[in-house]
C-alpha cells in the first residue's frame, strides 16, 4: 500500500512535538516510566450496537462505554472506588454533610465551541437526568437547592445527609450535557441526539449503523496536549467468533464487556499480543442470581430455595461456564461493592443437605425421581447465559427438581420479569459501588413494583427494610457498615434469591494499547490518557 | 408487445401490488403486537433500572399508549404518504435507517444472485450436454451437496478454512474501516470482504439453478422443434444455444423470480455469520428489541422488492418467450 | 408395487438415499440404547476432541457428548421435519383441492391468498412467528408449516384442475356421489404422486429451516436438535470445530438422503421423466 509521503512526515513531526509537550502533564505515566505517544487510531468494538450515544437518553451498557468518550462526569472513580476529580477540579462538603460545592474546570469547552459552565451542571442534574433517568431521579430528588455561585462554581443542598452521593456524579450515572442544546426541548427526540456534543476528549464524527462508530480527537479538550489518540473506531460485529478473530489478528486493540464470550478468555490470555484485565467493573459489580418468584407455592418456602442453593455449584459456574471471567458469589453485596462483608457465607454446594430439606418439606421423589417441577425463564443475553440455564436444569435434576427451560428474547424477558410472570429466571444486576445505590432496590418491600429491576421477586422482611433505611440516612460510614453487615446475614438466612456469581467482564487489550490510569470503571472512562505505543 | 399494452399491464400490476402490500402491512402490524413486551419495556430493561414513570414516558413518546386501531391507522396513513415513522430505539427515521443498510444487502444478494444464476445455468447446461458421463455426475453430485447443506454452516466452514486456517480473506464486515480508500482500491477492498458471504449465500441457489437448467434442457432437447432444427442441419452448438438453452431458461427464470425474494431471508443468516451490515440483521435485531416501526419498515421494503422481482421476472419471461403475452 | 420398486431401484442414488435415511432413522431410534443417558448430561471435560476420553465425536463447552447429542437430535430433527410437513400438507392440500375442484371465485380467492403468502419472504416470516410465539417445538412446527404450504396448494390445485374434467370424475358426479367422496375417493388418490414427491423434499427443507432457526437462537431449549448443536458450536468453532462440523454433516446426510429419495420417487411415479436419466 502506497502512503502519501508528505502526510506521513507531517504526522511524525507533529507527533514528536506533541509528545514532548505532553509528558509534563501526565505524572502517573511518567512515574510508571511509560512514554505516552501522540497519534494513532484505536480500533475497538461495541456489542451490541447502542441505540443512541447520548447518556441519559440511553443508559445501556454499550452506550455507557462509547459515550463516555464524548461526555464526562463531575468526578470519576479510582481503582479503589475513591473519588477523583474530572469536570469538577475540587469540591467541599459542609459540616452537616448536606451541602456540596463543586469548583469546575474553567477551560473546558463543548464540542461546538461554547464554554462549559455551572449552568450546564445544574441543568444536567436538576432537569436532564431528573427527567430521563430513573436511577438518577431517585437520588437527585433529595436535592432541595441547586445554584450557580459563579460561572464555574455549582452548589447543591440535600434534604438530609446522603453518604454515597459523590458516586452518582460519575459519567455513567450523571453525564454533564450542554444546556444550550437541550434546555426547553424534548430531550429524547432532540435532533442533536444524532450528533452528540460533550466536553470529552473525543468528538463524534460518523456512525454507520450496523458497521461502525467513529470519533476523533477534540483539539480544544481541557487537558492541554491530550488526548493522545487521533481517533477511536467502534466496530459493530454481531458474531462473537469474528470479534475474537479481530483481537487475535490485531485488527482491533480492545475488547470489553460483552465483546468476547467467557470461553474465549483463556485463549486471549494465552495470546502473546494480548493482555486480559479482570478489573474495571468494580463500579458496577454485577451480581448474578436465580430470581425466585416468591408469590408461588413451594417457591415461597425458604427450605425449597435453600435446597436449590445447595444444589448449585458456584465454583463450577465460575470456572467451567465463565472460564474464570466470574467469581463465586459470597454475599448479596458483591465483593467489589462498599460494605461487602467478607465473613458472609452462602449455603455450600451439598446435594445431601438439599435433598434433606426437600424430604423435610414432604416433597418425595416419584417413579422418575422427580420431586417437583419448575419453569426457568432464560436470560436472553447470549450464549453463556443459555449454557447457564442448561447447567441449572441438570444441577437441579440431581436433587429431583425437574426444570423446563422457557426461551425468550429481550422483549419477552423484560415483560415477563416486570409483570412477575415467571417461576425462576436468571438475572444480573449492577450494584453501582454502594449498597444503597444498587443493592437495596432488589430487597426492600417499598420497591415491589411491576417494572424490571425493582423488587420483582416479592421478597419482604420489615427488619431488612428498616436496616436499608438506616444505612441510606446515616452520614457516618461506620453506622452504615453495621447496618449492612446485619442486612447481609438476614438476607442470606431468608434466601430470597439464589446468588451465583459476580461477573468480572474482563477487558482484553492489545499490549500496544496503554492505560496509564486503569480504574474500577475500566473502559467507561474518557480515555484522554490512553495511547498506542509505536 | 405494444408500448400502451406494457403501460396498461404495469398499471394493473401496480394496483394489485398496492393491495397486497397494504394487506402485508396490516398483517405484520397485528402480528408484531402479539409479541410479548414492547419497545419501552425493552429499553427500560436494558438500562438496568426503571420505574413506572420511565416506562410510561417512553410509551407516550412512541404513541403506544393509544388504542391499537388508532396506532394502526396512524401507521397506515403514514405509509400511504411515504412516511415510515421513527425507529423507537434509535430515534431516527425508519426510511433513513433502511436506506443506510439497503445497499449492503442489495450488493450481497445481487452478487449472490448473479453468481448463482451464471454459475448455476452454466453448470446445468454443461452437465445436460454430458448426460450420464463423469462431468454430469460430478455436477449433479455437487449441486445436490450444496442443496443439502445448511447455508449458515457453509458460511462457518468457509470462515474456518479461508479466514481462520489460511488467513486469506477477512471473516467479517464489508470494508476496512479507517483505511479511507477510494476508486479501484475501495472496490477491491469491498470485493475481498464480499467474496465469502456472497459465495455462501449463492451456493445453495446455484445448486437449484444447475439442477433446474439441466432438467429443463433435457426436457427441451427431446422436443420436436429441436429435432427439426437438427434435421435441417443447424450446427449443434447453435442448436444448443439458440433453441435448447433459450427455451430451457423459462422455468429457471420463473424460479429465479420467486427465489430473489427468498434471498433476503437467507441474508439474515449470512449477515449474522459475516457481520455484513445489511437489512436482514437490522430486521432481526429490530424484532428482538421490539422496534415495531423499524421491523414493519423492513417488511414493507422486502415485500416491495419481492413484488418488483416478480414483475421483472414476468417481463423477462415475455422477452425470452415470444409466445407469452404479458397480461393481468 | 413391484413395478414401482423396480423403477425406484433403477435410480442408484435413490437407493443410496433410502439406505442413508434408514440409517438416520435407526440412529434416532437406537439413541436411547447407544447413549443411555440424557444428551444434556455433563459427562466429562469440556472441549475434548473426537476420540478422547470416551467421546466419539468430542465434547462440548459443558463436557456434554456431541455424539449423544447428534443421535438424540436425529429424532427431534426428523420429527420436526415430518410433523411440520404433515401440517403444511394439511393446509396446502385442502386449499389446493378447494381451489382446483371448486374453480371460479373460490379458486381466485385461494390463489390470491396463496400469492400473498408467497410475497412475504418465508424465512423472515418463520423467524418472526417463532420469536412472537416464543421458541418451542409447537411454535417451530407451526411456523415451518405456515411458510411451506403455498407450493403444495399450487401443485394440488393444478392436479385437481386437470383431474376434475376426467371421465371417471364426471362419471362419479353423474352417479350423484357426494363432493367429499369425489374429492377424497376419486381425485386425491390420483393426485398423490406429485404430493408424495413434494413431501419428501419438504421434510428436507423443514429440517434445514429448523436448523436455521436454532442457529439464530430460536430453537426449543428443551430439545436437543442438530441446529441447536451447530448454534452452540458456532461461537467456539475455532476452539472446537467438531461441535459444528459433525452436526452439520448429520444435517447434510439427512437432507441429501431425503432429496435422493424424492428423486427416486419422482422417477418411479413419473416414468416419462425417468427415461431421460
Amino acid at each position: 500500500m502506497i502512503k502519501d509521503p508528505r502526510a506521513l512526515s507531517r504526522r511524525t513531526l507533529f507527533a514528536a512535538s506533541a509528545a514532548g509537550a505532553v509528558l509534563m502533564t501526565l505524572e502517573e505515566a511518567r512515574a510508571q516510566g511509560i512514554q505516552p505517544r501522540r497519534g494513532g487510531t484505536l480500533t475497538t468494538m461495541i456489542t451490541p450496537e447502542p441505540p443512541v450515544l447520548v447518556l441519559g437518553v440511553n443508559n445501556q451498557g454499550p452506550t455507557l462505554i462509547a459515550a463516555s468518550k464524548i461526555y464526562q462526569g463531575l468526578i470519576k472513580v479510582g481503582p479503589k472506588l475513591e473519588i477523583v476529580p474530572e469536570l469538577a477540579e475540587s469540591w467541599t462538603i459542609s459540616d452537616d454533610k448536606r451541602t456540596y460545592t463543586f469548583k469546575l474546570r474553567s477551560n473546558a469547552k463543548w464540542h461546538d465551541g461554547r464554554d462549559f459552565t455551572a449552568d450546564d451542571v445544574i441543568f444536567s442534574i436538576m432537569k436532564f437526568h431528573m427527567e430521563l433517568a430513573p436511577r438518577a431521579r431517585q437520588i437527585f430528588q433529595r436535592i432541595t437547592d441547586a445554584k450557580a455561585i459563579d460561572a464555574h462554581t455549582a452548589q447543591f443542598t440535600l434534604d438530609a445527609p446522603f453518604e454515597p452521593l459523590l458516586l452518582m456524579f460519575d459519567v455513567t450515572s450523571c453525564a454533564i450535557v450542554p444546556k444550550h442544546i437541550y434546555d426547553g426541548t424534548d430531550y429524547r427526540t432532540n435532533p442533536a441526539n444524532q450528533k452528540p456534543i460533550g466536553t470529552g476528549p473525543f468528538q463524534f464524527t460518523e456512525w454507520q449503523r450496523g458497521n461502525f462508530i467513529r470519533m476523533r480527537r477534540f483539539d480544544q479538550y481541557w487537558k492541554p496536549g491530550q488526548p493522545y489518540l487521533d481517533e477511536i473506531i467502534y466496530r459493530i460485529i454481531p458474531d462473537s467468533q469474528s470479534r475474537r478473530l479481530a483481537m487475535q489478528q490485531g485488527q482491533a486493540q480492545l475488547a470489553a464487556a460483552n465483546d468476547l464470550e467467557p470461553f474465549d478468555i483463556p485463549q486471549m490470555e494465552a495470546a502473546p499480543n494480548l493482555e486480559v484485565l479482570k478489573t474495571g467493573f468494580e463500579v458496577f459489580s454485577p451480581l448474578s442470581w436465580i430470581e425466585v418468584n416468591q408469590r408461588l407455592d413451594v417457591l415461597k418456602d425458604v427450605r425449597f430455595r435453600r435446597a436449590m442453593a445447595h444444589a448449585i455449584d458456584r465454583n463450577f459456574i465460575a470456572q467451567r461456564l465463565w472460564f474464570g471471567a466470574a467469581k463465586p458469589a459470597t454475599s448479596p453485596i458483591a465483593s467489589g461493592t462498599r460494605f461487602h462483608d467478607p465473613n458472609a457465607k452462602l449455603p455450600a454446594f451439598d446435594i445431601r443437605a438439599a435433598t434433606a430439606l426437600l424430604d423435610e418439606m414432604g416433597l418425595r421423589p416419584n417413579a422418575q425421581g422427580i420431586r417437583h417441577s419448575v419453569k426457568l425463564l432464560t436470560l436472553p443475553y447470549g450464549e453463556v447465559w443459555t449454557r447457564l440455564s442448561e447447567y441449572i436444569r441438570q444441577a437441579l435434576r440431581q436433587i429431583g427438581v425437574e426444570v423446563t427451560i422457557e426461551s425468550t428474547d429481550a422483549g419477552g424477558w423484560v415483560r415477563r420479569l416486570g409483570a412477575w410472570e415467571y417461576e425462576l429466571t436468571v438475572n444480573f444486576v449492577y450494584q453501582y459501588g454502594d449498597p444503597t445505590l444498587g443493592v437495596s432496590r432488589t430487597y426492600i418491600s417499598s420497591n415491589i413494583q411491576k417494572v424490571p429491576f425493582a423488587n420483582t421477586s416479592g421478597y419482604s422482611n420489615p427488619r431488612v427494610d428498616e436496616l436499608f433505611d438506616v444505612a441510606a440516612r446515616a452520614a457516618e460510614p461506620e453506622k452504615r457498615a453495621a447496618a449492612f453487615k446485619e442486612v447481609q446475614s438476614l438476607i442470606i438466612a431468608d434466601q430470597p434469591l439464589i446468588w451465583m456469581i459476580e461477573l468480572l467482564f474482563p477487558t482484553t487489550r492489545d499490549r500496544k494499547l496503554n492505560f496509564p490510569s486503569w480504574g474500577s470503571s475500566g473502559v467507561h472512562t474518557c480515555f484522554d490518557d490512553v495511547f498506542l505505543a509505536a | 408487445m405494444s408500448g400502451a399494452g406494457l403501460i396498461g399491464f404495469l398499471a394493473r400490476r401496480a394496483g394489485k401490488s398496492v393491495v397486497v402490500i397494504l394487506a402485508i402491512v396490516v398483517l405484520n402490524f397485528m402480528l408484531i403486537r402479539l409479541a410479548p413486551g414492547d419497545p419501552a419495556l425493552v429499553i427500560a430493561g436494558q438500562s438496568g433500572a426503571a420505574d413506572e414513570q420511565f416506562v410510561a414516558q417512553l410509551r407516550a413518546q412512541f404513541g403506544l399508549d393509544r388504542p391499537v386501531p388508532e396506532q394502526l391507522w396512524i401507521y397506515v396513513s403514514g405509509v400511504l404518504t411515504g412516511d415510515l415513522g421513527m425507529s423507537h430505539r434509535q430515534q431516527r427515521t425508519v426510511a433513513s435507517l433502511i436506506l443506510e443498510r439497503l445497499p449492503a444487502t442489495l450488493l450481497l444478494t445481487g452478487a449472490a444472485f448473479l453468481l448463482a444464476i451464471v454459475a448455476g445455468v452454466a453448470m446445468g447446461a454443461w452437465a445436460a450436454r454430458r448426460v450420464g458421463r463423469w462431468g454430469d455426475t460430478i455436477i449433479t453430485v455437487l449441486a445436490l451437496t450444496f442443496y443439502a447443506t445448511p447455508l449458515f454452516w457453509v458460511g462457518l466452514m468457509l470462515v474456518l478454512l479461508f479466514s481462520v486456517q489460511l488467513e486469506w480473506l477477512p471473516s467479517f464486515g464489508m470494508e476496512t474501516v479507517g483505511a479511507n480508500l477510494t476508486g479501484f482500491a475501495a472496490v477491491a477492498d469491498t470485493a475481498k470482504y464480499l467474496l465469502l458471504p456472497a459465495v455462501t449465500l449463492g451456493l445453495f441457489y446455484m445448486a437449484i439453478y444447475a439442477r433446474l437448467t439441466r432438467a429443463s434442457m433435457l426436457e427441451v432437447a427431446d422436443q420436436d422443434f429441436v429435432k427439426t432444427a437438427r434435421a435441417k442441419g443447424v450446427p449443434e452448438a447453435r442448436v444448443q444455444r439458440a433453441h435448447v438453452l433459450r427455451n430451457a431458461l423459462l422455468p429457471v427464470i420463473t424460479f429465479a423470480g420467486i427465489q430473489a425474494g427468498q434471498l433476503i431471508g437467507g441474508s439474515i443468516l449470512v449477515e449474522t455469520v459475516f457481520a455484513w451490515p445489511g437489512i436482514g440483521r437490522l430486521a432481526f435485531d429490530a424484532l428482538l428489541q421490539r422496534d415495531y416501526q423499524l421491523l414493519l419498515g423492513v417488511f414493507l421494503c422486502t415485500s416491495i422488492m419481492v413484488i418488483v422481482f416478480n414483475l421483472i421476472t414476468d417481463l423477462l419471461y415475455a422477452a425470452v418467450d415470444p409466445r407469452v403475452e404479458v397480461g393481468g | 408395487m413391484k413395478g414401482f420398486w423396480r423403477a425406484f431401484a433403477r435410480n442408484r442414488g435413490a437407493v443410496l438415499g433410502l439406505l442413508l435415511l434408514l440409517l438416520v432413522i435407526a440412529t434416532g431410534l437406537l439413541a436411547p440404547v447407544l447413549f443411555p443417558f440424557s444428551p444434556w448430561d455433563m459427562r466429562g471435560v469440556p472441549f475434548m476432541p473426537p476420540g478422547e476420553m470416551g467421546f466419539l465425536l468430542g465434547s462440548d463447552s459443558l463436557g456434554r457428548d456431541v455424539a449423544a447429542g447428534i443421535a438424540h437430535g436425529a429424532t427431534v430433527s426428523l420429527m420436526v421435519g415430518a410433523v411440520s410437513t404433515v401440517a403444511a400438507l394439511a393446509i396446502g392440500v385442502s386449499l389446493g383441492a378447494l381451489a382446483g375442484y371448486m374453480g371460479g371465485r373460490v379458486d381466485d380467492a385461494v390463489m390470491r391468498f396463496t400469492e400473498f403468502f408467497q410475497t412475504i419472504p418465508s424465512f423472515v416470516f418463520a423467524v418472526v412467528l417463532v420469536a412472537i410465539f416464543t421458541p418451542s417445538l409447537a411454535s417451530i412446527v407451526v411456523a415451518i408449516a405456515v411458510v411451506s404450504w403455498p407450493p403444495v396448494t399450487r401443485v394440488v390445485r393444478a392436479e385437481f384442475l386437470s383431474l376434475r374434467t376426467r371421465e371417471f370424475v364426471q362419471a362419479a358426479e353423474v352417479l350423484g356421489r357426494s363432493r367429499t367422496a369425489i374429492v377424497f375417493r376419486e381425485i386425491l388418490p390420483n393426485a398423490l404422486s406429485p404430493i408424495i414427491v413434494l413431501a419428501s423434499l419438504m421434510v428436507a427443507t423443514a429440517i434445514l429451516l429448523e436448523s436455521s432457526l436454532s442457529f439464530l437462537g430460536l430453537g426449543d431449549p428443551n430439545m436437543m436438535s442438530w441446529g441447536f448443536l451447530i448454534g452452540s458450536g458456532r461461537s467456539v468453532i475455532r476452539l472446537a470445530w467438531w461441535m459444528s462440523v459433525f452436526p452439520g454433516i448429520a444435517i447434510f446426510i439427512t437432507v441429501l438422503a431425503l432429496n435422493l429419495v424424492g428423486e427416486g420417487l419422482n422417477d418411479a411415479l413419473n416414468p416419462r421423466l425417468a427415461r431421460q436419466r
